[in-house]
């Protein structure tokens, strides 16, 4: 019984001192709620596999692992590494494509 | 138009942004696990070697086509091994349980289990039994040798004969198991085609092979 008299203050407090949630943020609970991202991240993930996209960086991922020792690498290097050469290798097609739709959510969403 | 079209442009290439990371973190995420638990079989190969090795298997199917040597007995795989036409191995059928040659499985299964007119004949003619089998009351005695009705009915009725009458028989044994009423008038009826059918069944397969379904 003590220890409730005791917790931390409930959440009214805190939350006043938050900012609104942001544009981004509200666009992004909309599009998880609507299973659109999902449906995004499936897309992306078919149309690199098969332009070849995934094996290359697999093939950075070995490469790195190899020059650091296989045990020695962590996932966040890994990642920390790889993003941006991911980044500029997704070709130019795929990443029209995607943007086109995600471009359409954002105008059915009516914003 | 103008200015809403250039947020969500910004806007989507943040989401872009977002979900490209998502699925590089899980690329990152696959190779890690992958080399970690030892499953990559290209974490040391790797690069020059595999360029190397690649070239040197697509040199080798490269050559021997050119030299037109496809149409030998022999196919060249990637590995370099060679392989003959038809498959020369041995091993047995699980149907019938005889030792086949692997190149000649295929027409041996037609016949043994079934496309082929014989095997049809065969399959016939064991329906019939069972059905038989299933409509009498009484146990019929063993098929082989043993059964006092076989060795006296099949000195009547020469193989010869029975050949020709297959098809009928066997349809008359089809129509008989449906009249249940009748069964004892139609017993020695019963036995004879029964007979007949056996005799047509040992004339035409190779006694040794044969299995019933009742074993």
């Amino acid at each position: 019984m003590r220890a409730s008299i005791n917790r931390p203050p409930t959440p009214d407090v805190d939350e006043e001192k938050r900012d609104e949630p942001t544009l981004q943020d509200i666009i992004n609970i909309k599009l998880i709620e609507s299973g659109e991202k999902e449906n995004l991240k499936e897309l992306l993930r078919e149309r690199l596999i098969e332009c070849g996209w995934r094996d290359e960086l697999k093939a950075q991922c070995r490469a790195l692992m190899r020059k650091r020792g296989r045990s020695n690498t962590t996932v966040d290097e890994l990642v920390r590494n790889i993003t941006p050469k991911g980044r500029a290798m997704v070709p130019d097609d795929i990443k029209a494509e995607l943007l086109q739709r995600i471009q359409s959510f954002l105008m059915s969403v009516a914003l | 138009m103008g200015s809403g079209e250039v947020r969500y442009s910004s806007l989507a290439a943040g989401i872009f942004g977002d979900i490209l990371d998502a699925v590089i973190v899980d690329v990152a995420s696959e190779a890690h696990r992958a080399a970690r638990l030892g499953f990559d079989r290209r974490l040391n190969t790797e690069e020059e070697e595999e360029l190397r090795l690649s070239a040197q298997a697509r040199a080798i199917v490269g050559e021997s086509v050119a030299n037109g040597d496809t149409s030998s007995k022999y196919t060249i795989d990637v590995f370099g091994q060679l392989h003959p036409a038809v498959a020369s191995e041995i091993f047995e059928c699980m149907n019938c349980g005889r030792p086949i040659v692997a190149g000649r499985f295929a027409p041996h299964l037609e016949k043994c289990m079934g496309k082929g007119r014989k095997a049809r004949i065969r399959a016939n003619a064991n329906i019939n039994l069972s059905q038989q089998r299933k409509v009498r009351s009484s146990p019929l005695p063993s098929y082989f040798p043993g059964g006092p009705t076989h060795t006296s009915v099949s000195s009547r009725t020469p193989p010869t004969q029975t050949s020709s009458l297959t098809p009928e028989d066997t349809q008359k044994s089809g129509l008989d198991p449906n009249d249940g009423t009748s069964e004892e008038s139609h017993d020695d009826d019963d036995k004879v085609v029964i007979a007949t059918s056996m005799c047509t069944s040992l004339c035409t397969l190779n006694l040794k092979y044969y299995r019933f379904p009742c074993d």
